[in-house]
């Protein structure tokens, strides 16, 4: 219930967050713009469309996880507003969830639009909209569920430039967890060796998410695979969620 | 009267802020002692920076002390039991500014685990006495200091908390605001509330505590009744005599140490009630009139002043 509140409230005042609008245009004017591309590679116009349209879904609700998130918590502590609500008879880790779910809703929104949205271009352009692209998108929203919980932690450690560039590093190095390994040979046992390998075991490989190139070339993805993936998520982000609910109980505000 | 049951204790509080790069600075607390008796007005004073508000932001759970402990009516601080317990009004406080009052006053109703009946309930009451129904559906963005701090009040009161915690209720008010806020903490005292609170400004805690402490140094290095603080210190006696002949008001001046004549009145100041007293009988004895016997007490900023003047240059 006190976490409900918090959500709700975090919902309506994300809304209201200019950069949202900011970020949705973008990803608007990408995935019509994707139809331009579609005719330089001839005959492959929806192919690429679905393509770049989901890309677009995941790269701008990234950002509007980590522009929004990280400053989350940091804003409140900012602006003292937090002074009158953690000094209410609720526990700190209903506020750092509550937070994130407000913040999760509003993602799920953002998603929820840009993907009907380019559903129904695609269908209007007519691409098969089916399963596998509702399931394509169920995956971007878990990665972005994911990259909002880091953010989310940041923002109750540090401030939110700093908390963007970490989240920034960690969305790049987690869409390519295997360069994490493929340093030359002769770093063999080394200690920059040793602490990329330890990144990529920490790192979450975010590719897991990315289905959707399977789905514009029409190659099925097992469901199994796509609950496996969201179990994936689900585990890192209750963990991010833990670690910011620790960090968060103990701080003087 | 039977033994006072505590409201708020602290017990040994030390806190020390770090600076840049962790480094330490000067205490703020140092083993602060407090104790704050159940239905009492209790006014916490202290210059700039002697961590009053610090203290609060602890007994309210925000803050962690380096060592020592508090309780509030019984409960260890930090808990949600003790948060229960508190009303809270930070040092300027503020809201989302994107709200209204009411749903502002929903909002921690709902925190504080309220049903929408009573959250109701609570609006009814607390726009009422704050004043808060013509400016019910505003923004608070647009907001004075004055209504901030109104709104600040209904927050802290919202589910009726027993013991409430004020930091410089007063600040930046007007006159006007500055009665009502008084008032209000009197009644609070008459709903058998305890408030405890901060301020500055000295002439309303005087006109409104039952007991004072000063904090300085980080100890408390003051407290007691506010009767027994000042009225031990009766700094001068006015005696206004109507009708006096002169060479008696001469007599009558030469204990004074200050006299001054007027058409009708002379006034004399002494230093001293004996011969304030002395002073009075002579009047009356004479067959002239006294119109004003008044001891003029050391004033609560008077004391506060002098009290740190002699902290600082180490009396
Ligand atoms: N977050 C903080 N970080 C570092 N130092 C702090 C912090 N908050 C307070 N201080 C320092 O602690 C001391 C006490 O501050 P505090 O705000 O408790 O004083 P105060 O009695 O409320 O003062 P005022 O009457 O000005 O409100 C000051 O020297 C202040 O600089
Ligand atoms: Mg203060």
């Amino acid at each position: 219930m006190r976490t409900l509140t918090v959500a709700l409230n975090t919902y309506r005042e994300a809304v209201r967050d200019k950069i949202l609008y900011v970020l949705l245009f973008f990803a608007g004017a990408t995935i019509l713009a994707s139809k331009a591309l579609g005719y330089i590679s001839m005959g492959q116009d929806v192919k690429i469309i679905a393509d770049i349209s989901l890309a677009a879904i995941s790269i701008f609700g990234a950002l509007i996880a980590i522009f929004v998130g990280t400053n989350l918590v940091y804003k409140e502590i900012d602006k003292r507003t937090i002074y009158t609500i953690l000094s209410q008879p609720m526990w700190r880790y209903e506020f750092v969830l509550g937070k994130y779910l407000g913040l999760a809703m509003l993602i799920g929104t953002t998603t929820g639009l840009m993907g009907f949205g380019a559903a129904a271009y695609l269908w209007i352009l007519g691409g098969a909209v089916n399963a596998a692209y509702f399931e394509a998108l169920f995956l971007i929203y878990c990665k972005l569920l994911l990259v909002t919980g880091l953010s989310v932690l940041m923002s109750t450690i540090t401030s939110p430039i700093l908390g963007a560039i970490i989240v920034l590093t960690a969305y790049f190095l987690g869409h390519a967890t295997g360069i994490l390994l493929e340093l030359p040979g002769h770093f063999d046992g080394t200690l920059s060796k040793q602490a990329l390998e330890a990144a990529y075991y920490v790192v979450p490989n975010l590719g897991n998410f990315d289905i959707w190139r399977e789905y514009a070339n029409g190659v099925a993805v097992p469901h199994s695979y796509v609950a496996w993936a969201a179990a994936y998520g689900a585990i890192y982000t209750v963990m991010l969620l833990f670690f910011a609910a620790v960090a968060f109980q103990d701080k003087d505000v | 009267m039977g033994a006072k049951t505590i409201a708020i204790e602290t017990c040994e509080l030390h806190k020390v802020y770090r600076k840049h790069l962790g480094r330490k600075g000067k205490p703020t607390l140092a083993g602060l002692n407090l104790q704050i008796f159940e239905n009492e007005i209790y006014g916490f004073l202290g210059k700039n920076g002697a961590g009053k508000t610090t203290t609060i932001k602890m007994l309210c759970g925000l803050m962690k002390p380096d060592s020592g402990s508090a309780r509030i009516l019984g409960q260890k601080v930090p808990s949600r039991d003790a948060r229960k317990l508190v009303g809270y009004l930070p040092e300027n406080p503020y809201f989302y500014e994107y709200l209204t009052p009411k749903e502002t006053l929903t909002f921690y109703g709902r925190l504080r685990g309220l049903s929408a009946k009573e959250r109701a309930r609570e609006w009814d009451r607390l726009s009422l006495d704050l004043d808060l129904r013509d400016i019910a559906d505003q923004r608070v963005r647009g907001f004075s200091k004055g209504m901030r701090q109104r709104l600040g009040f209904a927050v802290a009161l919202v589910g009726n908390p027993p013991i409430v915690i004020l930091d410089e209720p007063m600040s930046g008010l007007d006159p006007m605001g500055r009665r009502r806020i008084r008032d209000l903490i009197v009644r609070l005292r008459d709903e058998k509330k305890t408030v405890f609170f901060s301020s500055h400004v000295l002439s309303d805690v005087e006109l409104i505590s039952d007991r004072v402490g000063m904090l300085v140094n980080g100890r408390l290095h003051r407290q007691g009744v506010m009767d027994d603080l000042l009225a031990t210190r009766v700094q001068l006696v006015e005696v206004v005599a109507r009708g006096l002949e002169p060479h008696v008001a001469q007599e009558i001046a030469r204990t004074a140490f200050r006299t001054r004549h007027s058409e009708e009145s002379d006034h004399f100041s002494f230093s001293d009630m004996d011969q304030a007293n002395a002073a009075a009988a002579e009047v009356l004895a004479h067959g002239a009139r006294l119109i004003e016997f008044s001891p003029v007490r050391e004033s609560l900023e008077d004391y506060f002043v002098r009290e740190q003047v002699q902290v600082e240059v180490g009396v």
